[in-house]
């Protein structure tokens, strides 16, 4: 048993001096119906989320550091996870603007700008909110300034999703591409494990 | 010595003002349509007394704005910055996760490659010319972690 306990610790010790990537979630939690589009007119609905894994993303189009960072970012992590996972398991990368009255007319190129397979949409704002609030993610529009600019505050970590529709994890900044493929490659073994039992 | 000077005042990209240097001033390459660009670089006060930076121009934009990004309790947000505190001898880094210029409303298409002046304003006056060059995201991210001297310590001036 003392073995056993030692063992456990040199197991725990070792992710934990590493940087922290994302975070499994205790329980999977279900994902509300939603209905996003683009100017494309490609819908993105809680259906496309089933097969597959997913990872999405909120933002807005005018941020000209974080989100463009992380989704470069995302594109180098997922290209690593497809060295590490079959590839029917490589994630699909959502990203979800929410900020629709800037950006619905040119949301489509954003995401793709990152990886030809990235897709982008946005959405009502009840819609916005819905799978804002299932993934534990948050927003804030700013009031304007004189020149009717304004702001979007948005969460920074990522969700993941998994092939039953379930949220599964939360990804969480520098989005280091190897560490980050490593957290997505084992979070696939312990999904299937679970699936089997 | 002197060699080496001249050398570098003829790279591209390298501007010297009084006792200012910037280096690796880049524009990454945004998506289409995207109004918002950010400009990084590092800038260097080589002279004896602290210099405040608390402005800067971009004729090709119609808007151009100090700015920083900041993460509180996993929430990105950005502010504009008023000045930015450059003391004798340090070096502020504009870069990824901290401050940068934020560059609003291209009048024109930007394309990688192409090279757009940015007027640094500080307090005493003077104006320091900077060109970036605009340049594929992926590049400029490639140099992370290896060292490359964009991404050496330093402290936000805010």
């Amino acid at each position: 048993m003392r073995h056993l306990l030692a063992a456990l610790i040199v197991a725990f010790a070792v992710p934990a001096t590493a940087q922290v990537q994302g975070v499994m979630l205790d329980e999977p939690v279900e994902m509300p119906a939603f209905v996003y589009t683009n100017d494309l007119g490609e819908t993105f609905t809680e259906r496309d989320l089933t097969d597959a894994w997913t990872i999405v993303m909120f933002g807005f189009l005018s941020c000209p550091d974080v989100c463009p960072f992380t989704l470069g970012n995302l594109e180098a992590a997922v290209s690593e996870t497809s060295l590490r996972v079959r590839p029917d398991n490589v994630p699909k990368v959502v990203f979800i603007s929410v900020d629709p009255d800037r950006d619905a007319e040119t949301v489509s190129e954003y995401a793709k700008f990152f990886h030809p397979d990235f897709r982008s949409f946005t959405g009502a704002r009840d819609q916005i909110d819905a799978l804002v609030e299932a993934t534990d993610s948050f927003y804030r529009i700013m009031t304007p300034d004189s020149s009717g600019y304004y702001e979007v505050q948005h969460s920074s970590s990522v969700s993941v999703i998994a092939p039953d529709g379930t949220l599964r994890a939360k990804l969480q900044p520098p989005f280091d591409p190897g560490q980050t493929a490593e957290f997505l490659a084992r979070m696939q073994i312990s999904y299937r494990k679970e699936l089997s039992q | 010595m002197k060699r080496l000077a001249l050398a570098l005042m003829c790279l591209p990209g390298l501007a010297f003002a009084d006792g200012v240097s910037v280096e690796n001033p880049i524009i990454p390459l945004a998506p289409p349509g995207v109004a918002a660009h950010a400009a990084f670089m590092s800038i260097t006060n080589t002279g004896d007394t602290p210099r405040q930076l608390i402005g800067v121009s971009a004729p090709a934009y119609a808007m151009a704005h100090i700015h920083e990004s900041t993460e509180k309790d996993g929430v990105a947000m950005m502010s504009a910055v008023d000045l930015v505190e450059i003391g004798p001898g340090t070096t502020v880094t504009f870069e990824h996760g901290g401050l940068h210029f934020m560059l609003m409303k291209p009048k024109a298409p930007v394309s990688e490659g192409d090279m757009i002046e940015l007027s640094l304003e500080f307090a005493n006056g003077e104006v320091e010319q900077v060109t970036a060059m605009v340049m594929k995201r992926h590049k400029a991210h490639d140099h992370s972690g290896h060292g490359h001297d964009k991404h050496h310590d330093h402290k936000h001036g805010s």
